[in-house]
């Protein structure tokens, strides 16, 4: 049985809630595909300290994020280009252009360690904000478990539409046909399928904390304390706020 | 819509990390509606503020046929305009 890990919250947190919350910390702290254990924690941590710096804000204040040089306030050992991303991804996400991803890639980060540190990003954005709204601190990170990423490059990954390579439901090969799993293939399905294991974990997130795809589009049942039109009109009121087109 | 504006305010509040805010919403929240209320649009607000920085960073394109289906709304709300969609950031 998994611990509570949001026993200080004032009201009752479904168990659904804290244990695919241990999971998502579990990974966090695991060797992944391009990135090991200490380095994912230590993007998941920068990304944590996003917030504090001086360069993100005057930016995000600037008509373009763009117009803006500087160096970014970080805590060390990340490379001045991955703290960049890891910044921009938080702070800024909607004003992520592909001309900007280019740069990245130009500058020597792997498209797939891109899509990899996007994922934890990603990742400490749904625990921390779920948090938030609790009015709860973010939960401790916890310690990196030793071993090698696995280096897995899907050979059926290309890129077709989004900046980064992605493999649809149709061309996904036998192996990484799990990630696609009773989900549809929305396209932000593949958003990720650079980095199959990252599809997987942050969907187990997302089908916990909103719902299923089949639970989406049962209208004939509630599956939440909030129904369907009320969950949509959170979630479209939140990708209003981040500028998010999708 | 039961709580609609409430929700909204929450929703706001949460993405802007305004706590007086949360803490005001939140407790409205479990006034109108119920405990479980809350912790599910707490679920929810943070399922799409991550949701929405996958899309922004990976580029990927809004499927045609919602595309199509939600034209005439897109461009009603503004959506096109935001700078992600227009290209212009």
């Amino acid at each position: 049985m998994t611990a509570n890990l949001h026993a200080d919250a004032a009201v009752p947190v479904r168990a659904d809630l804290s244990a695919v919350h241990q999971r998502a910390l579990d990974r966090l702290a695991r060797p992944g595909t391009w990135l090991d254990g200490s380095r994912r924690l230590a993007i998941a941590a920068e990304t944590r300290n996003s917030g504090r710096c001086s360069l993100c804000r005057r930016r995000k204040a600037a008509l373009s994020p763009y117009a803006i040089d500087g160096h970014h306030d970080s805590l060390g050992g990340l490379s001045e280009q991955t703290v960049d991303v890891i910044h921009r991804v938080a702070t800024d996400p909607g004003r992520l252009t592909k001309d900007w991803y280019q740069l990245v890639l130009e500058a020597g980060l792997d498209d797939s360690e891109y899509v990899e540190t996007v994922a934890v990003v990603v990742t400490v954005v749904a625990l921390d904000t779920f948090r938030l709204g609790l009015g709860l601190p973010p939960l401790a990170l916890p310690t990196a478990e030793p071993g090698e990423p696995s280096r897995y490059r899907p050979a059926a990954a290309h890129v077709q539409g989004a900046w980064v390579p992605t493999q649809s439901k149709d061309q996904v090969s036998d192996e990484d046909a799990y990630i696609y799993h009773n989900r549809f293939g929305a396209n932000i399905q593949q958003a990720m399928s650079l980095v199959p294991a990252e599809v997987d974990g942050f969907f187990d997130l997302v089908e916990t904390q909103y719902l299923t795809g089949a639970e989406m589009r049962d209208f004939d049942n509630e599956f939440r304390a909030i129904s369907h039109v009320q969950i949509e009109l959170l979630a479209a009121r939140v990708s209003a706020i981040n500028q998010c087109v999708y | 819509m039961p709580a609609g504006r409430l929700l909204v305010a929450y929703a706001e509040a949460v993405v802007h990390g305004d706590a007086a805010a949360i803490g005001r919403t939140a407790q409205s929240i479990r006034q109108q509606l119920s405990d479980a209320a809350l912790v599910d649009a707490a679920a929810v607000v943070a399922t799409f503020n991550a949701i929405d920085r996958v899309a922004d960073a990976s580029g990927i394109p809004l499927e045609d046929e919602k595309a199509e289906l939600t034209a005439d709304l897109r461009a009603d709300l503004g959506i096109n305009d935001f700078p992600s969609q227009a290209g212009v950031a």
